[in-house]
């Protein structure tokens, strides 16, 4: 299709070709600029044009509740964001130190694949996609670039042959001496010679008189006049003698091949009570980041289903998934029954592959991990069940729940608990949580 | 098993009824849009389309993949929800993103009609066309871009024609994309104004039938060949082409390398050029018009969706925040600023006709206006009619089918029960009524408009009022009010102005001031950007500056034989400001692949002395730069950069606006 074209030829620009081009790719960063936000790398080829020097021009900005002093230092200049999806809109690029290379979740997942040596297969589940296959099937009716000729050709030969026989052949047989049809009949029959009766009557008037008594008789005639076969006469005669029939005909037709459609739903799960500070928030980002890109680029599709919870639960966007923090105290099973709720209203086990990710600092109340959590966890099908501590400088007194969770579902390869306590642990975590599978 | 096509027809049969009552709604309200044809599409189609402008097809080329790139990944990671696409044709084609809530849907739709609208008869998008709203029946804008996609594919695909090189090619005009001339119609763009060379003053003689004798006498040939030249040479820097694009279509060659000369284009190459002309032609309206067409349609569909509740009560949430993503995005934002320039021309136009109805009371006069006018009883006075403001199943009754605020047929309709006036309510009013329905000075947020008229303005209208219309009361001069005025004139302004003409004549200072606008400058002695000025004429030039030439330095040829040569000459021409040099190199690289033969541009620097560069860091003072004329020439192989001819640079320098609003004392 011509946008994927356009977009492998995209990538190559600057790299495999066009290293013209080199020198206006950029890469920057889409995403806000707020520090909660999480960068998106980005490739950008901007074509040279004449444009103000951007030093000289300056620029208009407007003040949030007056404006700003004089004199003030303003960031560097923001180039106007569409809403829509119009030709301009650069990305916030002054963070701009950073190369990141472009990544598709496809080469992550590989990159990962290979750096963990990590083999996970993403299961297929409902089928979606009827996908059309070779073109071996037939029917009898369909458009005619898909007519299969040979098969007519062959079909119309066989025919021929069946019914074919030498016709001057037959004309000399009937000029044998006092022959009459019906003899001649009988007498090519006994020669296999596939004549009709009702032929040789047919044509019995047109042989003139003169030339009956030609021959003695049959064996007379046999000896003198060559017979043609059937291949000598089409070579002769031409393809067109050989008959082509409507019922003959036969169209191909893609085979149907069915597709399960590899999909999997994320739900990632948040501890966003008061005891979960910068750093706690920071650590879980780093580790359910990698993991999201990681399943996009293993599963045809991915979806993702995002719960914070102190002592209630509720479902929000990615956007502000990892910046929300709270007051509260925590209850960690109210975000594995609104898990449940919208797993099984939304997301089927039937249809869809399902990994549930847990992350927060292990605090929970008084006994709600052994008597809810638990029996919520056995009770939520799923490929994969984790639980992430992230607790920098170690666990804590109170902070039992990854342990007693561990405990659990010890020998279970449904379920795994991973300990964070610096972003240096992460990579393990990720490791840990991915070559874990449980095989259904 | 899913069928996509399944949800995408129960979600155009569950928005039929919007679709179809918003362009009702949207003609009542007095717009006239074109038709619109609205698809339903999921979010890969849509991805694909934002990725493409707005279209379904378009020629093969990387910048439709960076832009797709650019897209899947805002849509993946939840940045910038893509709301809606509509494009500039007659009909014209929408399409809305099949997993949207009814709210947004319906929030996309009453935008989109106010688009429409626009594109019907603002006359910036007919210099396309050639017309206005019925006349561009013949604008099918999709159909034209997918030939070009056809016939430059066919290009990319000939075995014949090297596939990079047909991209180079492209990517050389696009760096020339905006050197066009987008003040005339397309059609007549490529006429060169400049009249033809005078003709050679001995043809002149020729034809006065001097004789011999005396022309030998007075002009010896060689004052005739240098007066010749002159002429040529004044002829030629007359007037400069703004149509650059046009210019290289005629003139323009290729080098080859082999022959080491200038050769004629290959005939894919003048049509590819032509092409990429004609759509930055078609595509400049939208680029001039920006800003006033997104406010236009925020304004409009706020007034559906908000005032006229086409969003539901339940739905009302998810609207509000739809709204405040979309004019909350920082920077500059088109939308917002476009926006409040439109209330603000609405607010001020009604004003100024609630003024001067005051005005003509007995006993109100301009100097005593402000402290004889009870504000608070013209607001009682000004409000909507009841029977108008809300209108309910109940309070039919109330209106009058004379009444020429009603549509008496709709009204017969609905007191018959054949229309649901609680779903639809303006449907028994006409625009007239409509308009005193939403009269903005009533809106909550505009309370203080009318009393921060300003004195001079009062005097103004008080000067200029010639017939004497006497009031008795205040009351009898509001029910005079014309409560159409303020939508008049927008409908009006939204036919003529593009987004400079716009700011230049409604930026006022009472809107800068409101708004909290301030420019910004850069420091030559911090190394960084800083607030600079909020004055309202400072605010309005640096707006100005964004706009003017979309945004960009205006470059034209002024000499397509330059030193006889055959070179080409540019020249910026320059206003103060001035360019990015290392970035218009590049830029001539690639004319030189469009012209064949070495290029120039002509513009004007800014030198900084290093020493005063020093001083000026130590001191928190901004250096003075001196200003030098200069001519860069790239030859296929080097640049050469030389000081400019001071005729020259008298052509191409800046005489009036001075876009520097950096104030004397900055950072003292």
């Amino acid at each position: 299709m011509g946008l994927r074209e356009d977009l492998d030829r995209f990538r190559e620009v600057g790299e495999r070709r066009r290293e013209d081009l080199k020198e206006f790719i950029r890469y920057g960063d889409l995403g806000g600029s707020d520090p909660d936000s999480i960068q998106v790398p980005i490739k950008v080829v901007d074509l040279p044009e004449f444009a103000y020097d951007p030093r000289d021009r300056g620029g208009v900005g407007q003040g949030g509740d007056g404006t700003p002093d004089v004199g003030q230092p303003v960031g560097p200049p923001q180039p106007a964001d569409d809403g829509d999806g119009d030709e301009d809109g650069d990305p916030g690029d002054e963070a701009g130190e950073h190369e990141y290379y472009e990544m598709d979740p496809e080469e992550f997942a590989e990159e990962l694949d290979e750096e963990l040596g990590l083999d996970l297969e993403p299961k297929g589940k409902e089928v979606v996609e009827e996908v059309e296959g070779d073109f071996t099937e037939l029917t009898r009716a369909g458009p005619n670039s898909t007519l299969d000729f040979e098969r007519l050709f062959k079909q119309g030969l066989k025919r021929k042959l069946a019914m074919d026989f030498d016709e001057e052949f037959v004309r000399e047989a009937m000029r044998v001496a006092g022959a009459t049809p019906d003899e001649v009949f009988r007498w090519c029959r006994g020669e296999h010679i596939l004549v009709s009766r009702a032929w040789i009557e047919d044509q019995w008037d047109s042989i003139p008189d003169a030339e009956r008594g030609r021959w003695e008789s049959f064996e007379e005639m046999v000896e003198n006049v060559e017979r043609e076969t059937t291949l000598e006469r089409i070579r002769r005669e031409g393809i067109r003698e050989v008959p082509f029939r409507r019922e003959d005909e036969r169209y191909r037709h893609p085979e149907v091949i069915e597709k399960t459609e590899k999909n999997v739903v994320v739900v990632n799960i948040r501890d966003v009570s008061g005891s979960m500070r910068e750093q706690k928030r920071e650590l879980v980002e780093r580790t359910f980041t990698p993991l999201d890109w990681y399943l996009t680029g293993k599963y045809d599709r991915a979806e993702f289903v995002y719960i914070a919870h102190d002592a209630e639960a509720w479902e929000v966007d990615r956007e502000d998934f990892f910046g929300i923090r709270s007051g509260g105290g925590t209850r960690i099973s109210s975000a594995y029954e609104l898990a449940a709720r919208i797993l099984e209203e939304r997301y089927p086990w039937a249809e869809w592959n399902r990994y549930v990710f847990a992350a927060g600092d292990s605090e929970n109340s008084s006994n709600d991990t052994r008597e809810n959590v638990v029996p919520l966890m056995e009770s939520i099908p799923a490929n994969l069940h984790a639980y992430v501590e992230t607790q920098p400088g170690g666990t804590a007194i109170n902070a039992t729940h990854a342990e007693e969770v561990e405990r659990a579902f010890d020998g279970s390869d449904g379920v795994v608990v991973a300990y964070v306590s610096d972003p240096a642990d992460v990579t393990t975590a990720i490791y840990e949580i991915l070559s874990t599978e449980d095989d259904e | 098993m899913r069928d996509d096509r399944i949800d995408a027809r129960k979600e155009a049969t569950r928005l039929a009824e919007p679709v179809e009552e918003a362009a009702n709604l949207a003609r009542k309200l007095g717009l006239d849009p074109y038709p619109v044809n609205y698809w339903i599409v999921d979010h890969d189609e849509m991805n694909e389309l934002i990725a493409y402008g707005g279209f379904q097809r378009r020629y093969p080329h990387w910048r439709w993949g960076m832009a797709y790139d650019r897209q899947r990944k805002q849509d993946r990671f939840g940045m910038g929800k893509a709301f809606e696409i509509v494009n500039n044709d007659n009909p014209s084609h929408a399409f809305l993103q099949e997993s949207n809530s009814l709210a947004d849907q319906k929030a996309v739709i009453t935008h989109v009609e106010a688009h429409a609208d626009f594109f019907a008869n603002n006359e910036w998008f007919g210099l396309f066309g050639d017309g206005q709203g019925e006349d561009r029946s013949d604008l099918d804008a999709a159909a034209m871009l997918e030939r070009h996609a056809e016939t430059i594919k066919g290009y990319a695909e000939d075995p014949e024609i090297d596939r990079d090189e047909v991209e180079r090619f492209i990517d050389a005009v696009l760096c020339l994309e905006d050197t066009i001339d987008q003040h005339r119609a397309f059609a007549r763009a490529g006429d060169r104004r400049e009249r033809d060379g005078p003709p050679d003053l001995r043809e002149r003689l020729d034809e006065l039938d001097v004789s011999d004798d005396v022309r030998r006498q007075a002009f010896d040939e060689e004052w005739l060949d240098e007066l010749a030249e002159a002429e040529r040479a004044e002829a030629r820097l007359e007037d400069p082409h703004n149509d650059v694009l046009a210019f290289l279509m005629e003139y323009g060659r290729q080098y080859d390398e082999e022959t080491g000369k200038a050769v004629e284009f290959e005939p894919w190459q003048k049509d590819v050029l032509e092409i990429l002309r004609t759509e930055a032609y078609y595509f400049a309206g939208q680029k001039m018009t920006k800003v006033l067409n997104e406010g236009w349609a925020s304004y409009w569909e706020s007034l559906m969706m908000g005032d006229e509740n086409f969003a539901a009560d339940d739905e009302f949430v998810t609207y509000a925040d739809h709204m405040a993503r979309v004019l909350g995005s920082p920077g500059l934002n088109p939308y917002k600023l476009g926006m409040e320039l439109w209330q603000h021309v609405e607010n001020v136009t009604n004003r100024r006709e609630v003024a001067d109805k005051l005005l003509r009371v007995e006993g109100i006069t301009w100097r005593n206006f402000h402290d004889v006018v009870d504000f608070e009883e013209v607001a009682d006075l000004l409000a909507p009619d009841p029977a108008i403001a809300s209108i309910t199943p109940e309070t039919l009754g109330d209106l009058d089918p004379d009444d020429p605020r009603v549509d008496a047929e709709a009204l017969a309709q609905a007191l018959d029960g054949k229309l649901d006036v609680s779903a639809y309510p303006w449907k028994v009013l006409t625009t007239e009524g409509l308009a005193e329905r939403h009269f903005s000075l009533c809106k909550p947020q505009n309370r203080g408009f009318l009393r921060r008229i300003r004195r001079s303005e009062l005097e103004r209208l008080s000067r200029y009022m010639f017939d004497d219309a006497k009031y008795g009361t205040v009351a009898d001069a509001v029910a005079d009010v014309d409560y159409g005025v303020g939508w008049r004139r927008m409908r009006e302004l939204r036919e003529s102005h593009n987004d400079v003409t716009f700011i230049d004549a409604f930026l006022s200072e009472e809107f800068v001031k409101e708004n909290d606008y301030f420019t910004y400058e850069f420091s030559q002695a911090t190394g960084d950007f800083r607030v600079a000025s909020d004055d309202p004429e400072d605010v309005k030039k640096k707006l100005l500056l964004q706009f003017t030439n979309f945004g960009k330095p205006t470059v034209a040829v002024y000499d397509g034989n330059f030193g006889n040569r055959s070179e080409l000459l540019l020249g910026h021409q320059y206003n103060g400001i001035s360019l990015d040099v290392e970035q218009a190199k590049r830029v001539l690289e690639r004319a030189y692949d469009l012209w064949g033969r070495p290029v120039n541009l002509m513009t004007i620097v800014k030198e900084y002395d290093e020493h005063e560069l020093e001083i000026a860091r130590r001191r928190n003072r901004e250096p003075t730069p001196t200003e030098a004329g200069k001519r860069i020439r790239y030859d296929g192989e080097r640049f050469e950069t030389h000081d400019l001819d001071p005729e020259l640079e008298e052509r191409i320098a800046a005489n009036d606006i001075d876009y520097d609003t950096k104030p004397d004392d900055w950072l003292a």
